[in-house]
């Protein structure tokens, strides 16, 4: 058994102790109910399991939950697809996802959703050409699988957040 | 064998099964006093509203924001009434199926691991359960016996607690702990069916068929008591009349195809398909608690076949001895995170049932991990094939078809005969062939049972078929598109089981435009022009894909309350297809507004119908029909699974015709009133020349009437302001009329029930009920959709590494009901056929997936970067009429992408690969 502390959506837990080999991902189903972080295959290889990570410096990474253990994230502060709407607002991203219809089943959206947030917060400090927008997207998105959609909605409704605040997002005068 | 014993693609259901046991379904509506989205409420009104015409999916708030909506995202704790803890079951298979079972050595697990309780083979045998037709074979392998297929379960194991169960996972991971003895080799079994097409056209197409299934019935050969294979030949000992008169043509088209004929062109040639996983993204999970003492079984699963879900464990434990069986079953279903077929008639929900019959009092959570549904779950048939084709030389027309084909089932029978002849009755694809002669076996192995999946034996047949039309046209010579073009079967035309399509016939227009697409006109440029070190080449293929079962059945439950909100209940369910959405947009061309409630899975509402049936509606004979129809309330079946893209055609069709009683019934008589216009004024029967603009009805010279003010003067006056419907189609809606307000109202439904005012529901029985007659069992297909793709690709010469350039699929789906879920579906279709063309394999057997060790990273299906995310272009056809009705489309799109894909890869090679995968490796290989 190990204490573990972290901060799931802005909200402190812990110190709880939990086993050593217990699973993340089943700390966050199992022990606090919070489902909409998934189970896919448990071999961290189609990521419907990811969520976000928020690092002290301010940078953010996505880490999948089904290989990790929960103790391996004590200390740390991350965020899960429950996280996302602020007081009932969804976010710019989930709403274009529903807008692009961008999932069928949904059982891989939390991961597409947390990648996809993470790109925009990363784009937000370092802006890309327009020119390589679309391979941005490709490259972050490529670890996740969707067996229903063919994976082009989601990235349409990812790049046209982008574009409707292209600004923030892309360098100037490209 | 005659067609009296042709397969059930289901058993027929009855409401209060025959164990006794009372049954009710739902779905999750307990979640709803747990704050939990039990119906999906549509994105717009209260809440905030993706498009202003109230577009967007009905679960779409829930899917993104986490809600529990998946089997596997409940617990005991999530569901009001149940006791707060979830205790947690494993199921453990076979990893061996060539040596006798000893048994699970659990010594491993000690002390807080010791499981709660072991069910095995013995304790189903105590208890008296009994496994339903359909899965036939032992539900645990017993002590003693080899078992019948790998990945075949062995026990259950129970766990009181989440720390106990996930220490023991642990330790079992191995598999090592199943004990194995002598050496057997494999459990031969019989084969699981087989049969044969043959159809010989008359001399003009005017003129009848001088043999067909439509006309004969449908036929199978004898066996062989030495062999699991059947006895093709008419000339065998004890072979039945119908079978010989079949073989006999099936005989003579052969022996034209193999006489020395210089002015046919004949290729024969093989094609071999493998096993794939339908890799559903959530693995299969349920949650069940049997409460000892009230003797409820509570179960909460997701499948796409729910009735048959729960009548199948009701059977199950039907004539279990006190205290294992349960006085009534309530089973609640949920969303699945995916389907593609894989979840229709699967025996997982057997032993979610069992793991709470064994340990009463405790709701036990029985979920596979993604090796468990690699080992246990339901896989697509690989196929062995043969095919000859005759082309005449000088017209470049088909003259004769010759097919065979072997179907691995793997251990359980399962959906295997009927893959095998939905697989085989589209081996012509979209062809007009006059001589046809095709065979299917579906063979027993010790492999991991394949059943259902998207595509359903069309996949590899017509892929078979779409690689040898493209030889064909290379060696006649002739361009592939106008070889298609000359062969393609019209409207009218007969399919090979004798029958014409009953819908619209579009594949002159679809390849038309295939052949005017850039991809095709650029194709000769773009291959001189490939840069150093790639081969390129473009790929052509054109399909049809049935829709429906021949049995399908639609439910539909319409309220309009006094401020004028929509409700809609519907039988059929979601995984991913939309269906919610597309009941919404249907339902709202009859209303005039988008509805704001939709719940799906809603098998529990239809009570006021008090539906009886009987029988089987896939072998019933007419007369049997005739007289179980006199009653008002039978009809042929209930229930449908979700399942061969019947979700917009079938699944909607209920609740359209609910939605138009309303109106016509409630709608259009609150709106005379409302314009004044009085009963005998002529313009009281222009009902069909209303039109809802905006939500308000218009008709011309009249104020427009909103839809609250139409509800309220509904409400008020007492009209219908509820229906309910039931409809049953054979390749045909059933028909009947109802007494309503003094006059016979026709419809295309066989049951009905109406509320008016807010009064309570009743039924009106029906008068003149017409079902669609039973020998439309002898179709093959009716109800079809089709596609057509164009690939390019590029393959590097050194790696072998395929990239899709460029692609284009074309298809038509009459009235799409939901746009944007349809062109999803054919970018996911377009996916699925890259994965299944290039990436997805799986061993039939040692080495496969039922060993228990397989995995996504192994197992390889397509992401994003194999797919050409930003170059694939699909066009779907506009409706040919305005009222032209929806047209399942969600197989069809996956099919054409896997033969364009081999096409292509003989242009660009000049090697045509008879087997898949065709992997990069397979083609470095090649290319070396």
């Amino acid at each position: 058994m190990t204490k573990l502390s972290l901060t799931i959506n802005g909200r402190a837990l812990g110190p709880v102790d939990v086993r050593d080999e217990l699973s993340m991902n089943d700390f966050l189903r199992e022990y606090l109910g919070m489902t909409g972080t998934k189970f896919g295959c448990g071999a961290a290889q189609c990521l419907s399991c990811a969520v976000i990570v928020d690092d002290p410096d301010g940078t953010s990474y996505t880490s999948p939950t089904c290989v990790a253990s929960a103790v391996s994230f004590d200390g740390k502060t991350i965020r899960t697809i429950e996280g996302h709407a602020r007081d009932g607002e969804l976010s710019a991203l989930q709403k274009a996802f529903i807008a692009h219809f961008a999932f069928q089943c949904g059982y891989c959206t939390a991961g597409f959703l947390n990648e996809g947030q993470v790109l925009l917060e990363r784009l937000a400090k370092a802006p890309v050409k327009r020119a390589d927008l679309e391979s941005t997207i490709a490259e972050a998105l490529d670890g996740h699988i969707c067996r229903c959609t063919g994976y082009i909605k989601y990235h349409e409704a990812v790049r046209d957040v982008i574009l409707a605040d292209s600004k923030r997002y892309i360098v100037a005068n490209q | 064998m005659t067609e009296s014993m042709r397969p059930s693609r289901r058993d027929f259901l009855n409401w209060v099964s025959a164990s006794g046991i009372a049954l009710s379904l739902s779905p999750l509506a307990s979640a709803e006093a747990a704050g939990l989205p039990p119906r999906a409420s549509l994105p717009g009104r209260s809440n905030w509203n993706p498009a202003a015409n109230g577009a967007g999916r009905v679960d779409g708030v829930a899917k993104v924001t986490g809600a529990k909506l998946y089997a596997s995202d409940f617990r005991a704790s999530d569901l009001p009434g149940w006791p707060a803890k979830t205790s947690h079951a494993m199921l453990i298979r076979a990893p061996d199926a060539t040596h006798v079972y000893l048994g699970m050595d659990l010594g491993r697990l000690t002390g807080a691991l010791k499981p709660s309780v072991v069910v095995t083979a013995a304790d189903l045998a105590r208890i008296g359960a009994r496994v339903p037709e359909f899965y036939a074979g032992d539900l645990f392998c017993p002590l003693g016996k080899t078992p019948i297929y790998l990945g075949q379960p062995v026990g259950l194991l129970i766990f009181e607690t989440f720390d106990a169960f996930d220490q023991a996972r642990l330790a079992l991971r191995d598999g090592t702990f199943v004990k194995f003895g002598e050496e057997t080799g494999p459990v031969a079994m019989p084969a699981y069916g087989a049969y044969r097409f043959t159809r010989v056209a008359g001399a003009t197409p005017d003129t009848p068929d001088v043999y067909s299934p439509i006309l004969a019935g449908w036929v199978s050969p004898g066996r062989s008591q030495s062999s699991p294979l059947p006895i093709w030949s008419p000339a065998a000992k004890d072979t039945e009349a119908a079978y010989a008169k079949a073989a006999v043509h099936g005989e003579r088209i052969r022996g034209e195809l193999a006489a020395k004929n210089p002015n046919l062109l004949v290729l024969d040639r093989e094609f071999e398909t493998q096993s794939v996983d339908p890799m559903f993204l959530e693995p299969e999970s349920g949650l069940a608690w049997y409460d000892g003492r009230s003797g409820g079984l509570e179960l909460v699963l997701g499948v796409q076949s729910p009735y048959e879900a729960a009548d199948s464990i009701a059977h199950l434990l039907g004539e279990a001895r006190a205290p294992f069986k349960p006085a009534r079953i309530n089973a609640q279903f949920t969303y699945m995170g995916g389907g593609f077929g894989g979840r229709d008639h699967t025996p997982f929900v057997l032993y979610v049932a069992l793991a709470a019959m064994f340990f009463p009092g405790h709701p036990v959570r029985l979920a596979h991990d993604r090796y468990q549904q690699f080992q246990g779950g339901i896989k697509r048939h690989p196929f062995k094939m043969r095919s000859k084709i005759g082309v005449d030389r000088a017209t470049g027309k088909i003259r004769a078809f010759a097919a065979d084909h072997v179907l691995d089932g793997g251990g359980l029978a399962n959906f295997s005969p009927n893959v095998a002849t939905v697989g085989a009755t589209a081996a012509i694809g979209i062809y007009d062939i006059p001589k046809v002669d095709v065979t299917t076996v579906a063979l027993h192995s010790r492999g991991v049972t394949a059943g259902s999946m998207r595509g359903y034996g069309t996949l590899q047949t017509m892929t078979a078929l779409e690689v040898l039309v493209d030889e064909v046209a290379t060696a006649l010579p002739l361009d592939p598109i106008e070889f298609r073009r000359r062969n393609a079967l019209g409207p009218k035309g007969r399919t090979m089981t004798g029958n014409p399509y009953g819908v619209s016939v579009r594949t002159p227009e679809i390849l038309d435009k295939l052949e005017k697409h850039p991809i095709w006109q650029q194709r000769a440029r773009h291959k001189s022009a490939a840069p150093q070190g790639v081969l390129v080449g473009t790929g052509v293929a054109c399909v049809t894909k049935d829709y429906g079962t021949g049995a399908d059945c639609s439910l539909g439950r319409i309220e309009l309350s006094p401020d004028g909100k929509v409700t809609i209940y519907c039988d059929h369910t979601e995984m991913g297809n939309g269906i919610g959405t597309a009941l919404a947009n249907r339902v709202a061309l009859h209303l005039g507004a988008v509805a704001d409630e939709v719940s799906v899975a809603r098998v529990d509402t239809y009570d006021a119908l008090g539906l009886v049936t009987s029988g089987d509606p896939y072998t019933m004979d007419q007369k049997t029909q005739d007289a179980a129809e006199r009653n008002p309330r039978w009809v042929p079946a209930i229930s449908s699974a979700t399942s061969a893209s019947i979700g917009a055609h079938v699944g909607t069709h209920a609740a359209a015709e609910a939605a138009r009683v309303i109106f016509r019934f409630g709608l259009w008589p609150a709106a005379l009133q409302l314009w004044g216009i009085a009963p005998n004024d002529r313009r009281a029967k222009d009902w069909s020349k209303a039109q809802w603009k905006d939500g308000q009805l218009v008709l011309s010279g009249l104020a427009p009437l909103p839809l609250p003010a139409l509800a309220a003067t509904a409400h008020a006056r007492n009209l219908v302001t509820g229906a309910v419907a039931h409809s049953f189609s054979r390749w045909d809606w059933s028909r009947a009329r109802f007494p309503l307000f003094g006059e016979q109202y026709r419809a295309e439904i066989d049951a009905l029930a109406v509320r008016r005012g807010g009064g309570r529901f009743e039924r009106i029985n029906r008068l003149n009920v017409k079902f669609p007659p039973t020998d439309n069992n002898r179709i093959g297909t009716s109800y079809t959709s089709m596609c057509g793709t164009l690939v390019r690709i590029e393959i590097d010469r050194g790696s072998g590494a395929l990239r899709i350039a460029k692609a284009y699929s074309v298809f038509e789906c009459g009235q799409a009901l939901v746009p944007e879920v349809v062109m999803g579906q054919a970018q996911g279709g377009f996916a699925m056929g890259v994965g299944y063309a290039l990436l997805e394999t799986l061993p039939p057997f040692e080495g496969g997936p039922g060993n228990g060790q397989w995995n996504l990273g192994q197992y390889l299906v397509a992401r994003g970067s194999d797919l050409p995310l930003h170059d694939l272009e699909i066009e779907m056809l506009p409706p040919l009429t305005p009222d032209e009705p929806p047209k399942g489309m969600a197989e069809v799109v996956m099919v054409p992408v896997v033969p364009a894909i081999l096409n292509a890869i003989f242009d660009a090679t000049g090697r045509r690969f008879q087997s898949l995968p065709v992997t990069a490796s397979l083609l470095k290989g090649v290319l070396a």
